[in-house]
């Protein structure tokens, strides 16, 4: 009995996870993507205008039109969608809640350090923020008034990630790309999740869980991509340390050179039989982004399964969290692909649905 | 707790007395009982109001569902008294 065993503690954890089923109940189902398949970009909007992007469709119709009103609409609700629960998660699962957040703190700095690094127009860079971290509107509003990358790094000192912002800003400026700094930004991000789930705070076994298999599938996911670009050098810096595999054993999966060969490594490695079957699906797949999503989708869906087995914990509130993305990532997707004539067949290898 | 030396109206009252305890307990612990099945069964209905109040007439019911073990106890309660 969970509710008498912490002195009413667990109720909090029941209401939370309550409400975030119910939220992810509301997500827009399989088959109405099918359906926007088949509609134009005016038809999406007013289809997504009649759903929980309502009010953000009302709020910026009049000051955006056509595929940008999609766009900001989808960030806005994101961001509040984020907030909103940030707010309403009591306890350890807020501390959780806003270490996982921290994620859009490293886009949305990574993606102002690029705007202006490319001389972008601070309006314009904002339309491409995602205010969902720690760093809010008016954090954001500040940093895009500075004129150039150094000073974007100076006014964020004091963040935990200033210190590799910091050593790593010159090469990037040298050399014109961000790929580096924004790699280490994220093996550090997952460090730090990784420390934040093992200092003690209660639940935090499980958060680990749900990070090793974050890191599992993004460590699996680059390493087909790593393929796909036939790179074959050192590839230890460009894996995250703390999933399932060692660093080590990655690069030593992606030396080798037959492709059925290192599906049949992975498998060895891998003990989860939904994965096993995604795996041996891959087998079949040469395009890059299907075999990206199906890997994401069997990722969901093991969330899915273990928020199941823990069901008043973080995990409810990650599957949503994470579903929340991929739903405003897929509306993207679709509006993008519309904007740009794409066929609906087409569109929807880059679903996940 | 009879012991030789009682009368029979002592006898009595201390039957009427455990009768008391008895239905006493019957009410009380199974109103325990009840609140503790309704904790967590009322905060999951307060967040899936939250999120949508249509349930609301539904959720109500299924909160007040383990409250038949309390009418259970009352029953219990009252046929030990009369």
């Amino acid at each position: 009995m969970a509710g008498i065993s912490s002195s009413g503690l667990a109720t909090n954890y029941i209401y939370a996870c309550t409400r975030m089923r119910v939220r992810r109940s509301l997500l827009i189902p399989r088959e109405d993507y099918l359906r926007m398949l088949n509609m134009s970009l005016p038809e999406i909007t007013r289809f997504i205008g009649e759903t929980n992007y309502r009010s953000e469709i009302d709020e910026l119709g009049t000051s955006f039109s056509g595929i940008n009103l999609v766009e900001e609409a989808l960030s806005w609700n994101l961001a509040k969608e984020y907030q909103s629960i940030l707010g309403l998660v009591p306890g350890e699962l807020k501390y959780f809640t806003a270490s996982y957040l921290r994620r859009w703190d490293i886009q949305n700095v990574v993606t102002i350090l690029r705007g202006k690094m490319q001389g972008m127009r601070p309006g314009k860079i904002k339309e491409v923020l995602v205010p969902a971290g720690r760093l809010d509107k008016v954090a954001l509003d500040r940093l895009l008034t500075e004129d150039s990358p150094e000073r974007v790094v100076e006014a964020l000192k004091g963040e935990r990630f200033y210190p590799i912002l910091e050593t790593e800003l010159p090469r990037a400026i040298e050399t014109g790309s961000f790929a580096h700094l924004e790699n280490e930004l994220y093996k550090s991000y997952y460090a730090r999740l990784i420390l934040d789930a093992t200092e003690g705070v209660k639940g935090g076994k499980i958060f680990l869980k749900y990070i090793e298999l974050e890191i599992d599938t993004r460590n699996i996911q680059n390493l087909f991509r790593l393929r796909a670009g036939h790179v074959r050098e050192d590839v230890r810096e460009l894996m995250i340390p703390g999933g399932s595999f060692s660093v080590e054993e990655l690069q030593r999966l992606s030396g080798l050179e037959d492709r059925d060969e290192f599906i049949d490594a992975l498998k060895r490695q891998v003990r989860a039989a939904p994965l096993l079957n995604t795996l041996e699906a891959i087998r079949g797949k040469s395009v890059l982004h299907e075999i990206e999503v199906a890997l994401t989708r069997v990722q969901l869906d093991q969330m899915e399964r273990m928020s199941k087995r823990y069901p008043f914990s973080i995990l409810p509130i990650l599957v949503y969290l994470e579903e929340k993305k991929y739903e405003v990532a897929n509306l993207r997707a679709l509006a993008r692909g519309k904007e740009a004539d794409l066929p609906g067949e087409r569109l929807q290898g880059y679903l996940v649905m | 707790m009879v012991d030789v030396g009682m009368t029979l109206e002592m006898v009595q009252a201390s039957q009427l007395g455990m009768k008391a305890l008895g239905a006493g307990l019957a009410v009380g612990l199974t109103g325990i009982g009840a609140g503790v099945a309704e904790m967590a069964i009322g905060s999951a209905a307060v967040g899936a109001t939250a999120e949508n109040r249509d349930v609301f007439g539904l959720v109500l019911l299924l909160t007040v569902i383990p409250e038949t073990i309390v009418i259970f106890g009352l029953v219990v309660a009252l046929l030990l008294l009369f």
